[in-house]
């Protein structure tokens, strides 16, 4: 079989098991059930991105999202003991579905029916060789160097350099943090307050109060 | 496997999340259901980096190695978004534990105020 029939077979067996698993999230009444379903979800998703040649992406999701916030879920759902009785409906169900339908229908034709600029638009095979097999920066400006055509060599430094769709990693670090700089910095500050937020908010109300009047014993 | 097909997907997603966040009466499933519609917004941003060439590899000016990288911006944008989206997880459930603390309770009925 061809690479692209694979690619669409993958894409759509992917894409059954994300809104597979995101239905049962929103349907489930186990509330631990339906944790353990968005962590399927959110794995789905990191393989979509695998699929979609977003691998760096595809890494972060699962750390992230597979890894942490399901995690997160988990011990929420453990830590609250109310909610072993089931997360009951409420009576926005009908609202909700009405509003899941048009926000999907409005997403979806907007999609078939917007004329998207295509990657085959590109027809300078210089671009395609950079944006497919490689390229090299050279000096600290904006010149840079294509090889359209890979040395067999190991070590020669195209190999290295793989191409943006190739190898995206190292050219996503340099992006963030030359053009993204200011959102990359605000991200910090952001994740720093949200830290102390939580921290905040979960203090024990007691002990704080303690600390306040200078009783560091406890 | 084209844009349209990743976009539906991410609409869908989008959607499912949607229904979640109104149709729940738990603030845990509710943020569950908003955690979907982040990653359904995410898959279209890493889409259109995917499918969409962007307007500096159109423009006809000479090749630079910040114009190849700027094929790149929807992966940048995902992972300023997921990283928005684990702040907002952590800090959320901090609100819901505190909303516990005090009410007993996580039904999103009894969140209308949070004095107790």
């Amino acid at each position: 079989m061809e690479v692209s029939t694979l690619t669409t077979i993958a894409f759509w067996a992917v894409s059954a098991m994300i809104l597979g698993f995101a239905t049962i999230v929103v349907t489930q009444r186990d509330v631990f059930r339906a944790a353990i379903a968005l962590a399927g979800s959110f794995l789905g998703v990191g393989i979509l991105y695998f699929v979609l040649s977003a691998e760096f992406v595809g890494v972060v999701q699962i750390l992230v999202y597979v890894g942490a916030i399901s995690v997160l879920m988990a011990f929420a759902v453990m830590f609250i003991q109310d909610i072993a009785s089931g997360s009951r409906p409420s009576q926005g169900r009908l609202v909700g579905a009405a509003v899941a339908v048009l926000v999907f229908g409005v997403f979806a034709f907007t999609a078939y029916n917007t004329n998207w600029s295509s990657m085959d638009a590109i027809t300078d095979p210089v671009i395609v060789a950079a944006l497919t097999e490689g390229f090299v920066e050279v000096g600290t400006g904006n010149a840079i160097e294509i090889f359209t055509d890979l040395p067999v060599d190991e070590n020669a430094v195209a190999v290295k350099n793989g191409g943006v769709f190739v190898d995206s990693s190292g050219s996503i670090g340099v992006l963030v943090v030359r053009e993204y700089m200011l959102a990359f910095e605000l991200i910090g500050l952001l994740l720093v307050a949200a830290l102390i937020g939580g921290l905040l908010l979960m203090r024990n109300p007691s002990t704080t109060d303690e600390l306040v009047k200078g009783d560091f014993s406890v | 496997m084209t844009i349209e097909n990743v976009l539906l997907v991410s609409a869908a997603l989008f959607a499912i999340g949607a229904y979640g966040v109104v149709s729940r009466r738990s603030l845990v499933t509710v943020i569950m259901s908003l955690e979907l519609m982040f990653n359904g917004v995410v898959i279209a941003a890493v889409a259109f980096s995917r499918f969409t060439p962007s307007a500096a590899l159109l423009s006809g000016d000479p090749l630079t190695a910040e114009a190849i990288r700027s094929a790149l911006t929807g992966h940048a944008f995902a992972i300023f978004v997921t990283a928005v989206a684990a702040g907002e997880a952590a800090l959320a459930f901090a609100l819901v534990f505190a909303m516990y603390r005090v009410k007993e309770s996580v039904e999103i009925t009894d969140a209308s105020e949070m004095k107790n």
